[in-house]
């Protein structure tokens, strides 16, 4: 099918961008990479008249690692993000590893972080890793800058906070702990290329004396949204990580969740991957942290 | 709205030459590759992102040509199988393909050794396992990889040698 759209606009500016989408409200959308929004364009789900694409932007493409935060531009490809050598070798090397994680080379080579968190699929794979980084959605519109915490920025499949008119301009990562790492798996078929059917992102830090100190789950595929499975952070704090632990945590998140089933699985299967994944990666955090 | 009014002018370079189009802005590369400038070993499959037979080298990266759209090109050089062959004759990711017969239909062919020339271009050392990584987006449904990465392992080595 042709994508209907009549209008296209390539902002060079921020302000430029916020002017064009104020000016067609709810008859535009904006586009970055485009592997998502092109592809929903020609199927006709989405029937807008113009499009905004801010992939010229170049304050949209930064990065800033520094000791006490990182900031991740919006619009810049998961590709480089994934690659980038102070975001590897930082207290968030997992939001490199998530990027990493995102389809195939080509999608990776064009899509972005805020496409792939606007875009709110409940599993997206770049999602659990800011949610277990207690990272900032920073937005701009036309009532000015606002941030947004990450856990509470979407509502829905497909929807968020995101007002008319607003753009994500770059995610804050706040400073993480000593002794605190975080661990990512998807299970999908077909490798990163596929969707994820259940993905489990976890950070832990630890006290000097071994107990937890701070824990994040992030759960994928398994409700409306991502989400944080915060029975199992509380369970956690506190508890020397032993085999008896990592156990009752996997069954309090598997307990927890109340996935659908669909034609990627039913939902007794993923609350069995859930179980067993949070196992996975609550011992490959213990494991980094060594 | 006629369509003059909603046209925009696109320039970019493929395969080393210039190209300014005026074109309608709800088209996808891949439309206007084939279309407009008559590359048809950019093939159109899926036209959903997934089997890549559509891939083109974009600023020397592997892209997708069906998700991007067409204002998207302007400023970027681009490369597609049309491109590849020099003066010298055939590229030697393409003659290794032909050696090793990692061809069937050869729909999926194209994209194939695109995505393996991106790859080679940015590490002329990959392994089979960076190989397979990199062809995770093309898909071939004739029948597998085995022929298609042992190309590319012999072209590898080949282009190494003439370095």
């Amino acid at each position: 099918m042709k994508m209907k759209f009549e209008k296209y606009f390539r902002p060079a500016t921020l302000d430029e961008a916020l002017k064009l989408v104020q000016e067609y409200g709810a008859d535009c959308k904006i586009v970055a990479g485009g592997t998502d929004v092109v592809i929903r364009l020609r199927s006709q789900m989405l029937k807008v008249q113009t499009i905004v694409d801010i992939s010229a932007i170049p304050e949209l493409k930064e990065v800033k690692v520094t000791e006490d935060k990182a900031v991740i531009g919006a619009a810049l490809d998961l590709m480089t993000l994934s690659k980038l050598p102070e975001l590897k070798n930082s207290q968030w090397a997992i939001i490199a590893e998530c990027a990493g994680h995102v389809s195939s080379t080509q999608v990776r080579n064009r899509a972005t972080m805020g496409g792939n968190n606007v875009n709110a699929s409940p599993s997206a794979d770049t999602t659990p890793g800011l949610l277990i980084s207690d990272a900032v959605v920073n937005v701009i519109g036309p009532d000015g800058a606002r941030d947004i915490a990450i856990n509470e920025f979407f509502t829905g499949p497909g929807k968020t906070v995101l007002k008319q008119g607003e753009i994500v301009v770059s995610f804050t990562l706040p400073a993480q702990d000593d002794r605190c790492e975080a661990a990512y798996k998807k299970f999908s078929i077909r490798g990163d290329t596929d969707i994820a059917i259940v993905n489990v992102g976890v950070r832990l830090g630890l006290n000097e004396d071994g107990t937890v100190k701070k824990a994040r789950v992030a759960l994928g595929g398994v409700a409306p949204t991502s989400m944080r499975a915060v029975a199992v952070e509380e369970y956690l704090v506190g508890k020397t990580i032993t085999e008896d632990v990592i156990e009752e945590a996997a069954t309090i998140a598997r307990d927890s969740i109340k996935p659908i089933s669909d034609q990627r699985a039913s939902a007794e299967y993923r609350k069995e991957m859930v179980y067993v994944y949070v196992k996975h990666m609550i011992r490959e955090a213990v494991a980094k942290i060594g | 709205m006629s369509i003059l009014d909603r046209s925009i002018v696109v320039s970019f370079e493929v395969n080393g030459k210039p190209v300014e189009l005026i074109t309608a802005p709800n088209r996808t590369l891949v439309e206007v590759l084939r279309e407009d400038l008559g590359l048809t070993g950019v093939k159109q499959g899926c036209d959903d992102s997934n089997c890549g037979v559509c891939t083109v080298i974009m600023d020397g990266k592997a892209v997708k040509s069906c998700c991007v759209l067409i204002g998207q090109a302007e400023g970027t050089k681009i490369t597609t199988i049309e491109g590849l062959e020099g003066e010298n004759g055939l590229h030697p990711i393409q003659q290794a393909f032909i050696d090793h017969f990692a061809i069937q239909c050869g729909y999926c062919t194209p994209g194939m050794i695109l995505s393996a020339k991106a790859l080679l271009d940015e590490n002329p050392n990959a392994t089979e396992e960076d190989i397979r990584e990199a062809l995770h987006g093309n898909i071939c449904r004739c029948t597998g990889y085995k022929k298609i990465v042992e190309a590319i392992e012999a072209a590898r080595d080949e282009i190494n040698a003439q370095a």
